[in-house]
């Protein structure tokens, strides 16, 4: 493991790049920013994209490996960083570079939190719809990197839906750019689809222009409970087949409900969550084709802490259960359906307790395990699982004991051609300067 | 390059009826919907995958440049061989080869035609989105090398946001797999890399896309409007009330009056201009809309707002706007369409511009183009037998660019930049940032065996502008 016990030796040239107040030396303050359990040698805050170019540029000359850093929401995610020489924060690119209500788009700094966005735009009535796990700490540019987006993606689509325009520095220290400020274009290679979801290994994202859209001026949350998983996600398949086109959908184990807000209340039931945007006559519309199934329905201020739970579950979680793994699963539609009964059967095989929730209606799911009984087994379990994933499912652990992220990479599976990855890796970054060791490769 | 040489080994992979040399039949291959031209020094017609690697095997050892076609109906020259090169026309593959409803995927060969696929699943209640002008014939091969678009991706996005696999036989003949059925997979998005890189990455030959559910109403209105002025306002109007109308699109008088003539659409043929407006979803909420849509049109000085009381005249009013640009057949020998797009709420303000372009080089330019999402279509009229004006039209088409690209926007929407905006990338673009995506399309076409001279300007042109770059990683691209 890194430590900063003694000074580090190119701490003058990084003080000239970002200034003297704008390199953290102070082994306390490095230690608070240690990634699973690696502590940075040095850390940096650039003001501008030329100072974050310059801090690579100098990385690549002396082979320093660069984390690049939000507001630590996810941090957690990928393998453990073999070292982290310079971590480099990206709080300070935070310009709005365009914003005009009127053509429903804004393009912002990285280091900007998802809150002060949200809260920008929704004072002109629109919704940026990346809702991600604490908006207060998470930054646009960790957004971005990791794609962790929440239930808003069943109704809005992924970030590779609504991102218009990427900027930022590779590995090797070039500025970069895709895209732009206009919702449709197609000028050069769509850079926003390869960086977004990249875990910050092929450049440093310093700023984005987003879609947005107009805010529902109504909402409504219908719960609807089950008996079984399997019959939860058979009414998803009628939600899916009917006219309605909720903006949230959303699966809850029983276990998952319980930590929830006022989560004694789903009982021992799975349960679909709908959120609806409308006005009476849609809402009532949405009551009608959902039917008898509807348990519950929560509008106002409980509407709005549940949906926030739900955003924040890959963190409730383990806050709850700190020894628990927390895997992060994309499927095709119709491998949902067998999931939830093979992380039952790894559970009971190997003492676990497990919860599964998920934006089903576009094939999310994450699924925790935690120990049970003595003999818990959590490695057992996750290989086994994972094992049985199908072939065009996509699996990633979010968190997991840090023994056990040593030992095992976080990245469980991917369909797509290894190698290819491998040249677009060594093509932005061939020093391999960026989150060493963390991701695929 | 030893194109001649290898006839006999494409022969050999191909059939002997599936290799074209002879120069009236490469006649056909030359051209696009565009104005470029260049012959082709041959045109193979695969059938399956492996017959796609072993091509690209052969034409990658003997330096021959690749540029696959669908059907040819770019307009930006993106499947044109340039350089006398070997074109794989997909025309012979062109099956369906799954309907998978329960994951509410289809995977297609790159030569099925993109309306064929939206047909072939009709009574399932579904539909692929992305509907460009030319749905009828282009292909879904073409529409991912290209990124296609269409009216309907305003509300649905474009072709990227409908493709979540693709099969791809590299320059190097490897064939391999980006994504697959699930809606994203974890590492990095070569699916949504691939779709739009203009044929330069590599050759897909199998495309996992999205079907979705069809709408359970549709309500098509026709606002008609005095002028090209009010028409552009409305625009932004109607989003600034909270309403994102399936497609928006927009057609000045000039235009409409053409297309009136050719087809009987049903356009007032005294408007200043119109908007053609769809909307779509839950019959509740397309009601609302509708009579929302409505107030902000006379609000904005509409004459009158007109809606297709039948799925007939719905039919025809799409016709009308999809035939425009077969109406302008009749009216000119020749037409120049450009792409570019703006911000929604510069469209007045690019409207007025292209006015006064067409006055100062002498040229009718007409107006037809996806306002909704601000890619316009301005449709530049001349004789391309007169050089002279030709050269106007490519300048007054330049200029128009410049314009978008000043107010914040693009050079291309839907259309891809292939060969002749390319040198305009420079406007968009530093030669940094052209250079990292050089980078990219080298990791997989280092040789430019695939599509050469396409897209992103050539490195020699860039060192001839830069001078000797001081940047290292630039040197080595050749910058």
């Amino acid at each position: 493991m890194s430590t900063a016990a003694t000074p580090v030796r190119f701490a003058r040239e990084l003080r000239e790049i970002c200034g003297v107040g704008h390199v953290i030396e102070d082994p306390a303050t490095l230690e608070q920013a240690r990634i699973l359990g690696v502590t940075p040698a040095i850390a940096v805050e650039p003001a501008s994209v030329e100072e974050v170019a310059a801090v690579l540029l100098f990385a690549n000359e002396n082979g320093l490996s660069v984390v690049p850093a939000g507001g630590f929401t996810q941090q957690q995610t990928g393998n453990t960083p073999n070292t982290i020489d310079v971590l480099l924060y990206t709080k300070r690119l935070t310009d709005v570079e365009h914003y005009d209500p009127g053509d429903l788009t804004i393009g912002i700094g990285a280091g900007c939190t998802v809150a002060q966005l949200l809260s920008k735009v929704a004072a002109d009535g629109l919704l940026f719809a990346g809702d991600a796990p604490i908006p207060e700490r998470a930054t646009v540019g960790g957004l971005l990197a990791t794609g962790m987006t929440g239930p808003l993606r069943h109704g809005y689509g992924g970030l590779r839906d609504y991102c218009i325009g990427i900027k930022f520095v590779t590995g090797d220290g070039r500025k970069g750019k895709g895209g732009g400020r206009v919702v449709k274009n197609v000028a050069g290679f769509d850079l926003m689809k390869l960086l977004i979801g990249s875990q910050g290994t092929l450049a440093i994202i310093t700023g984005a222009s987003f879609k947005l859209f107009p805010a529902p001026r109504q909402t409504r949350t219908f719960v609807a409970g089950f008996a079984t998983a399997a019959e939860a996600i058979q009414y998803r398949d009628a939600v899916l087949r009917s006219p309605l086109s909720p903006m949230c959908l959303e699966l809850v184990s029983p276990q998952a409900g319980a930590l929830l807000p006022g989560g004694g209340r789903s009982g021992k039931v799975w349960s679909l969550y709908l959120r609806a945007a409308g006005s009476d006559a849609v809402l009532a519309r949405y009551r009608s084709e959902l039917g008898t199934a509807i348990a519950l329905e929560i509008d106002g201020h409980n509407e709005y802490g549940v949906w926030r739970a739900i955003e924040d579950f890959s963190n409730i979680l383990p806050e709850r259960y700190p020894s628990s793994v927390l895997i992060s699963l994309s499927l095709p539609l119709a491998n949902v359906l067998p999931v939830p009964n093979e992380l039952e059967s790894v559970a009971v095989s190997n003492q676990l307790a497990y919860a599964a929730i998920g934006t089903v209606g576009v094939g999310r799911l994450l699924a925790g395990l935690w120990p049970a009984g003595e003999q818990a087994n959590l490695g057992a379990a996750v290989s086994a699982f994972c094992k049985q994933l199908p072939r065009d499912a996509s699996a990633s652990i979010l968190h997991c004991p840090e023994e056990m992220r040593r030992q095992s990479s976080a990245w469980a599976k991917t369909p797509t051609h290894s190698d290819s990855m491998k040249a677009v890796k060594h093509a932005l970054d061939a020093k391999d300067i960026l989150n060493r060791g963390r991701f695929l490769f | 390059m030893n194109l001649p040489g290898v006839l006999d080994d494409l022969r050999k992979i191909v059939g002997r009826d599936a290799v074209l040399d002879r120069p009236e039949d490469l006649m056909l291959y030359e051209y696009d919907a565009g104005i470029r031209k260049s012959t082709p020094g041959a045109v193979v017609f695969p059938t399956n995958t492996q017959q796609v690697s072993d091509i690209m095997r052969l034409a990658s050892a003997n330096h021959i440049p690749v540029v696959g076609r669908g059907a040819g109906t770019g307009l930006s020259g993106g499947s044109i061989s340039q350089a006398g090169g070997l074109v794989i026309a997909f025309s012979r593959m062109n099956r369906i080869l799954e309907v998978d409803v329960e994951n509410a995927r289809a995977v297609v060969q790159p030569g099925v035609v993109n309306l064929q696929l939206s047909e072939h699943v009709s009574h399932l209640g579904l539909y692929f989105a992305p509907d460009p002008s030319s749905q009828k014939a282009c292909t879904i091969g073409g529409n991912v090398a290209e990124n296609s678009g269409g009216p309907h991706t305003l509300l649905h996005g474009v072709t990227v946001n409908h493709v979540t696999g693709v099969e791809v036989v590299l320059p190097s003949g490897e064939i391999v797999q980006f994504g697959g059925k699930a809606a994203e997979s974890y590492g990095y998005d070569l699916t949504g890399f691939f779709v739009g890189s203009e044929g330069t990455v590599g050759i897909t030959t199998a495309i996992t896309v999205k079907l979705l559910p069809k709408a359970e109403q549709v309500a098509t209105l026709l606002g008609v409007f005095e002028s090209v002025d009010d028409a552009a306002r409305t625009v932004s109007a109607i989003t600034a009330v909270g309403i994102t109308p399936a497609a928006l699109e927009m057609l000045d008088g000039w235009t409409l009056r053409t297309i009136e003539a050719f087809c009987h659409a049903g356009f007032p043929l005294d408007a200043g201009a119109v908007l053609l407006i769809e909307l779509e979803g839950l019959r509740e909420a397309v009601e609302e809309q509708a009579v929302a849509v409505n107030e902000v049109c006379m609000r904005q000085k509409a004459r009158e707002v007109r809606r297709a009381k039948t799925e007939d005249e719905r039919a025809l009013l799409w016709k009308g706007r999809k035939m425009a640009f077969a109406a302008l057949g009749r009216v000119s020998p020749s037409y120049y369409t450009q792409d570019g797009v703006v911000p929604r709420s510069q469209i007045p303000g690019v409207l007025q511009h292209i006015g006064d372009v067409g006055k100062k080089y002498d040229l009718i330019i007409g107006n037809v183009f996806h306002a909704g999402d601000g890619n316009l279509h301005p449709l530049i009229l001349f004789d391309m037998r007169n050089a002279e004006q030709y050269e106007r039209v490519l300048a007054a088409s330049r200029d128009i660019l410049q314009y978008c690209i000043d107010v914040g926007g693009s050079i291309t929407g839907e259309h891809g930049v292939g060969m002749e905006k390319r040198d305009m990338m420079r406007q968009l673009f530093t030669d940094e940032e052209l250079g990292v995506m050089i980078s990219l399309r080298n990791a997989f076409n280092g040789d430019e065996v695939l599509n050469p001279e396409k897209m992103l300007p050539m490195p020699r042109m860039c060192r001839e502008i830069m001078g000797a770059s001081q940047n290292a990683v630039l040197a080595r691209e050749g910058m």
